[in-house]
């Protein structure tokens, strides 16, 4: 072993520091690879003509093969008087807000799975049961899931539900975009029965510009802001709203992708196993120069 | 002569079914006023294969008029198609929905893009199936639903589908055959036009009343419906929405239509329609003006001198402000009620009226010894 100075010790240190937070910053600032502009598909969501009218929740049972109501019930508005979540009983629930002005028509809002573009599910899984495809759908796999529900806590929207009530093969639910329909060249069983066509299915980047256009064209009927264009990195489902989205049931999020922090920080710690190396050398280092100082004591 | 003859009927008949063409031909839009080609085309030069329209030009839309008795009066909705038939076609009722259009915006209210010429069935713009290429604007399904919900959903709020459609059999298991809904093709009944109108206006200091004149707006002043019933919807009378924790209106708005003619932001004038008992309305030409109508001008109506529709200001007391300039050969001084005799008739008019409002004549200028009325200068002839 070369005889290596307490100088020499700290200067390799401080190079292997400097790799880590060089490798660890550029993976934040990195695009996301799960989405792909050319074939990511997304809904936009007009909250200002939807009339809560439920259809969407009733033709996503359907679709889904879940137990539901009669159409005819669904006309019951008294459901609006509390907040309801999307759960395993239901992918996609209506709630109702009061209007921009007091004698202004109730809004009513849409919930469902956000298809992030960088979805923190997928992430959090650890055994990949989620996964996102290339249209933008994000699924679940009920063959590989092992009931763990990280991916319940790390979703941004709370999305994913669990069905409690199952003792057995309890199942993750929620929206999977229609994928079996998607597949096919269907539209999502929402997007297909909304009355007042609030749901518009198309590219994610038209959906986009169809959304900054209308809000260019009426700037009194709609807050200036594409709910979903950024929020956490993006998603395939955009609201439009005559209010702030945080104020109708959706949280306030930043830009910044949730596994974009997270697995920058948990894949840096690993990256091209020079931090564990580095970690190595100094521990190494303090029990060679402990060694030493042993040794001289003895020879002493 | 024959051939003459022959050359004669074809030219009439060739010219009558050129002129019959053009009767079905819409007219040429590029000729319409205060139209450009960038009005609706985004490219420099539109082809009918890529007219390259501009984006749903609501606000320079090019539209058409027609009256509701010319249009159909039932149309039964059953051009969507939208994967199931979960309820039956509508049947909608044009000729009352139009004729309830022209209380507010007419025709525009919902064909609100159409180029001069025929009406264009709304298929041409709004997709049939949802699932299309241009997404830019709502399928037809949904342009539908929007136009009936902007009014159906705030008179009478609610919004079920059960208002205009019936449930189909096969999705409910109902053996009932699918129906039509059978709303009679009816027009909106005639709004009966009040004579006057009280406010009560508890929040004003100088009256808490205001009897407005609302059949002498219309009979003497000439106003039409559309002049102060501008932008209504019907809302407007049925709207069945809680008022009472909507925002009170601001002065602005509620005088927003007076405004047009009175002056209502000068506070010195609140009484002349705010009062604390019920006025008796009436409207006083020369109390409110100063100018007297009732000697010569009793018999006009008010556009005959207020021929701006509306406006009721900008006129003074002096008779050019109507009449244009006077002098001795165009004014026949007979219809004042005096005929001149011989020696007055060819004076100027300035000789004896010395202000412009051709009020008693001075005589002084010739005459020490006479004055009217006590002496005349021809004969009264009436």
């Amino acid at each position: 072993m070369p005889k290596q100075s307490r100088r020499d010790f700290f200067k390799i240190s401080a190079a292997l520091t400097a790799v880590t937070a060089g490798v660890t910053s550029t993976k934040i600032k990195a695009e996301s690879k799960d989405y792909i502009p050319d074939k990511a598909m997304g809904v936009l969501i007009d909250t200002t003509v939807c009339i809560g009218c439920r259809k969407c929740e009733w033709a996503c049972k359907v679709a889904h093969d879940m137990p539901t109501a009669p159409l005819e019930s669904y006309d019951n508005r008294t459901v609006f008087n509390e907040m309801r979540r999307p759960d395993h009983t239901a992918l996609t629930v209506i709630n109702e807000f009061p209007g921009k002005e007091l004698d202004r028509f109730p809004i009513d809002v849409k919930y469902q799975c956000m298809h992030c573009n960088t979805p923190a599910c997928v992430s959090a899984c650890i055994v990949k049961a989620f996964h996102k495809h290339p249209n933008g759908t994000v699924t679940w796999d009920g063959s590989k899931c092992i009931g763990c529900r990280y991916c319940m806590v790390a979703c941004p929207f709370q999305i994913p539900a669990f069905e409690f009530d199952k003792a057995i093969e309890p199942d993750i639910k929620k929206c999977d975009f229609c994928f079996e329909r998607t597949k096919i060249g269907m539209l999502p069983a929402c997007v297909e029965i909304c009355p007042n066509e609030v749901l518009t299915y198309g590219k994610r980047e038209d959906l986009i510009n169809i959304a900054h256009n209308r809000i260019e064209i009426d700037p009194d009927k709609y807050e200036n802001h594409v709910y979903g264009e950024f929020e956490v990195g993006g998603t395939s489902w955009l609201y439009l709203a005559g209010k702030k989205m945080p104020e109708l049931g959706m949280p306030d999020l930043p830009r910044a992708t949730a596994p974009g922090v997270s697995e920058s920080i948990q894949h840096g710690l690993f990256a091209y196993f020079v931090p564990p190396l580095a970690l190595y050398a100094v521990l190494g280092g303090v029990m060679w120069i402990n060694k030493n100082r042993k040794n001289s004591e003895t020879e002493e | 002569m024959k051939k003459n003859l022959l050359i004669i009927s074809f030219l009439l008949f060739s010219s009558a079914i050129v002129f019959g063409q053009n009767k079905k031909v819409p007219v040429d839009h590029a000729q319409v006023k205060g139209l450009t080609c960038k009005t609706c085309h985004a490219c420099d030069i539109p082809t009918k294969e890529n007219p390259c329209l501009i984006n749903c030009p609501r606000d320079l839309m090019v539209t058409i008029y027609q009256k509701p008795k010319d249009a159909p009066a039932e149309i039964i909705i059953n051009k969507v198609r939208n994967g199931k038939d979960l309820y039956s076609p509508a049947k909608f009722t044009h000729l009352a929905h139009s004729e309830m259009a022209e209380m507010s915006g007419g025709c525009v209210s919902c064909h609100h893009y159409n180029p001069p010429g025929e009406v264009i069935p709304c298929s041409n713009c709004h997709s049939e199936t949802r699932k299309r290429d241009d997404i830019s604007k709502p399928d037809l399904q949904g342009a539908f639903h929007r136009l009936c919900n902007d009014c159906h959903r705030g008179w009478s709020g609610k919004n079920d589908c059960n208002a205009c459609h019936t449930l189909n059999a096969k999705n409910t298991g109902n053996t009932k055959q699918p129906i039509v809904s059978s709303n009679k093709s009816k027009g909106h009944p005639v709004i009966k036009t009040p004579e006057t109108i009280k406010y009560e206006t508890p929040k004003a200091n100088k009256g808490k009343l205001v009897n407005f004149a609302h059949s002498q707006h219309i009979n003497t002043f000439g106003l039409d419906c559309q002049s102060c019933h501008k932008d209504e919807t019907c809302i407007k009378c049925h709207d069945q929405r809680d008022k009472s924790k909507a925002k009170p209106a601001t002065f602005t708005q509620k005088h927003k239509n007076c405004l047009a003619c009175h002056d209502t932001n000068n506070t010195s004038k609140c009484t002349m329609c705010h009062a604390n008992e019920v006025k008796e309305v009436g409207f006083n030409h020369k109390a409110r003006t100063g100018f007297d109508l009732s000697k010569f001008h009793s018999k006009l109506t008010c556009v005959r001198c207020h021929t701006t529709k509306g406006k009721f200001t900008g006129k003074n007391s002096k008779c050019s402000s109507c009449h244009g300039a006077w002098d001795q050969t165009n004014f026949n001084h007979s219809k004042a009620g005096l005929k001149f005799d011989e020696t007055h008739a060819e004076f100027e008019c300035e000789s004896c009226h010395k202000d412009a409002v051709y009020n008693k004549p001075d005589c002084s200028d010739c005459h020490d010894d006479k004055s009217y009325p006590k002496d005349k200068p021809g004969k009264l002839v009436r």
